[in-house]
């Protein structure tokens, strides 16, 4: 079976980055890796892509397309198989009951959930409802993982996720900290996970060089394979793919939560 | 290049539901308890129908808070009380609409309560376009607990294909709208009847109707084969019916025995078997085979059941008698060609929950007016 991680976070806290940089650091150990993005926003693999936008599951699905694998599987930098599943427009629909939907179109007409070494779910910025939990709920995922800085916002966020996976079971795997350039942001980050249950897995530094290769449309692990921000992501990939146990996390009371962000 | 889906034709009329198409198939599955697990009004008065036939249907009743918060616990606990109250050997979950959208899992209470009985669960709502697809989806979960056989399965599958074909082409899913209607009445249509049996015409008699419904339909054939009898043109008639017992899920084997050894007892010679009686949009198929081998030349046909599943190719010349019990099924009838329309209403509540043919008003009207030939 693949390993099917999903990674959450508070929303613009660097998710698609650090899974797109995942998905390549893999790719180029030789793995078979497919990147389900599963927010609106449709950028999961955009920087997989040279850039190039993808139709998602939902734009051909309210256009009344018969979908085949070929129409939303599209092949990303040394292979990696890039799916986006899109939205309703704002304010109307429901985003939630698509990723249901779209989830087990998926599954019927793709095997790229199946045959591979490595799925990961960039996942909307928090677990909202029941339909957002999807892929966790459909057993789709087996490892999850939080990402988040030191500053309190994204940590409030992190620790309602955890609260999400207790709630559903479901182990938490890692937690990943992308610097803010908070005071004691790795410390702070790291007591968090060793609170909640878990551990840190990478402290990913704030380099600019991310967004700059962004922008053009790569990641860094294509753009700057020598940088040592793509070190950084390599070695986070390396310990993803490594073996390792999960545990279902035990969230902080809020109290103790504000206490953390001031050390 | 990604390919628009064709356009399928708007359909206006409600139609049945994916979720009630699935509470009957649970039902020919011999499941004991089914729950319904969303609001408490959702398909009442199907459920409460199928109590009718022995099921028992009870619902999580999920309210505003369920429907914000979710209805696991709620789930949860109807499951624990159906084992408790009810015993049963085999246990149904079915979603509705509301559930689906929220995401839950059904699978999930399942897991927590951990039954000692099978439990068919089926993630089905309301929307689809073809009832059908609901019929599917529960025989899939009964297919992955082991409870039929892939051949079965298969089986079903193609005879609903057909099923969904035959309402496309002459049935409720035919036209955009379509007006429901009474039928010609029944005395005059059964006085023609009669005219042409005192002329001694030559008449087919074919049953094919769609499972349960038979315990009526069947009262439809059995009085013309009397009717015919009285006025001494018994063997003038031939019968045909879908009333195989050897295939089907268990209730329609058993529904076919029951309808045939009442046929029997009243002297009813069935002469072709067509089908069996979850083979109701095949069936005409092969009645119009044998038609066309040995019956071509005969004047007449009634047709009760399911009567634009009969192809018209060798029954097109002769004077055609149908019996339905669908009022939106009148007017494609008669455009096919059918030249009287009979409908039985409320034929289907009155089917739920027996073992023995009931009486039919069209079966009724021609025995009575045969007392006065
Ligand atoms: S819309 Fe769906 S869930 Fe609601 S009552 Fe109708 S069938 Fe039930």
């Amino acid at each position: 079976m693949p390993k099917q991680i999903a990674i959450y976070g508070k929303g613009g806290i660097g998710k698609s980055s650090t899974a797109s940089n995942v998905a390549a650091a893999c790719a180029d150990e030789g793995y078979r890796v497919t990147i389900i993005g599963c927010d609106p926003k449709s950028d999961s693999s955009i920087t997989l892509l040279q850039g190039r936008r993808i139709p998602t599951i939902m734009d051909l699905m309210r256009e009344g397309i018969d979908i085949k694998e070929a129409d939303i599987v599209f092949n990303g930098y040394k292979g990696v198989k890039c799916i986006e599943i899109g939205g309703p427009e704002p304010g109307i629909g429901c985003a939630g009951r698509g990723i249901i939907v779209a989830i087990s179109l998926l599954k019927k007409i793709s095997r790229a959930i199946e045959d591979t070494d490595l799925v990961i779910y960039d996942v909307p910025g928090d677990i909202v409802c029941g339909g957002f939990v999807a892929p966790v709920k459909k057993g789709l995922v087996n490892e999850a993982y939080v990402l988040t800085s030191g500053e309190y916002m994204p940590l409030y966020a992190a620790n309602n996720i955890c609260k999400g996976l207790s709630r559903l079971e479901m182990t938490l795997n890692g937690v990943i900290c992308n610097s803010r350039g908070a005071l004691n942001e790795e410390k702070i980050v790291s007591e968090f996970a060793k609170e909640v249950g878990s551990q840190l897995l990478a402290f990913i530094p704030k380099d600019v060089l991310v967004q700059t290769c962004e922008r053009d449309g790569y990641s860094v692990i294509e753009k700057a394979p020598d940088s040592q921000i793509a070190a950084v992501y390599r070695k986070l990939a390396k310990s993803i793919m490594g073996k390792r146990d999960g545990k279902i996390p035990v969230p902080l009371d809020d109290s103790r939560l504000r206490e953390l962000t001031r050390i | 290049m990604p390919v628009k889906k064709e356009k399928e034709p708007l359909i206006m009329h409600p139609r049945p539901s994916s979720i009630v198409a699935a509470l009957y198939t649970l039902r020919d599955l011999d499941t004991d308890v089914v729950i319904l697990h969303g609001p408490p009004g959702c398909s009442f008065k199907h459920a409460r129908l199928l109590e009718e036939d022995g099921m028992r249907v009870v619902t999580t009743s999920l309210d505003e808070t369920g429907f914000v918060f979710g209805g696991h616990d709620a789930l949860v606990e109807v499951l624990e009380k159906v084992i408790e109250r009810f015993n049963p050997g085999r246990i149904g979950i079915v979603g509705t609409c509301a559930s689906m959208i929220i995401g839950e899992e059904l699978h999930e209470a399942v897991t927590q309560v951990q039954p000692d009985v099978p439990v068919i669960e089926v993630d089905v709502h309301a929307g689809y376009r073809d009832n059908t697809k609901g019929v599917v989806m529960a025989l899939e979960s009964a297919l992955a607990s082991g409870i039929i056989s892939e051949a079965e399965f298969e089986r079903q599958k193609a005879l609903l294909k057909e099923a969904t074909m035959v309402e496309k082409r002459h049935g409720a899913a035919s036209k955009e709208y379509l007006e429901p209607n009474r039928g010609d009445l029944k005395y005059k249509v059964a006085g023609r009847l009669l005219e042409l049996l005192k002329q001694g015409k030559k008449g087919l008699n074919i049953l094919n109707a769609k499972k349960e419904t038979a315990f009526m339909f069947a009262d439809v054939n059995l009085a013309v084969a009397q009717v015919a009898e009285k006025l001494g043109s018994g063997s003038n008639i031939v019968n045909m019916a879908n009333l195989d017992d050897n295939v089907g899920l268990p209730k329609n084997r058993r529904n076919a025995r029951e309808i045939k050894e009442d046929l029997k007892e009243k002297g009813f010679e069935i002469h072709h078997i067509i089908g069996g009686l979850d083979e109701y949009p095949v069936a005409g198929n092969t009645a119009d085979r044998i038609i066309g081998e040995k019956y071509s030349d005969y004047d007449f046909a009634v047709i009760s059941g399911v009567p634009h599943a009969l192809p018209m190719d060798n029954i097109k010349n002769m004077e055609l008698f149908s019996v339905t019990n669908g009022p939106r099924q009148v007017v494609p009838l008669k455009d096919m060609g059918h030249t009287h329309v009979v409908v039985e209403i409320d034929l289907h509540p009155k089917t739920l929950g027996v073992s023995h043919i009931v009486e039919s008003e069209f079966g009724a009207t021609l025995r009575e007016m045969v007392k006065d030939a």
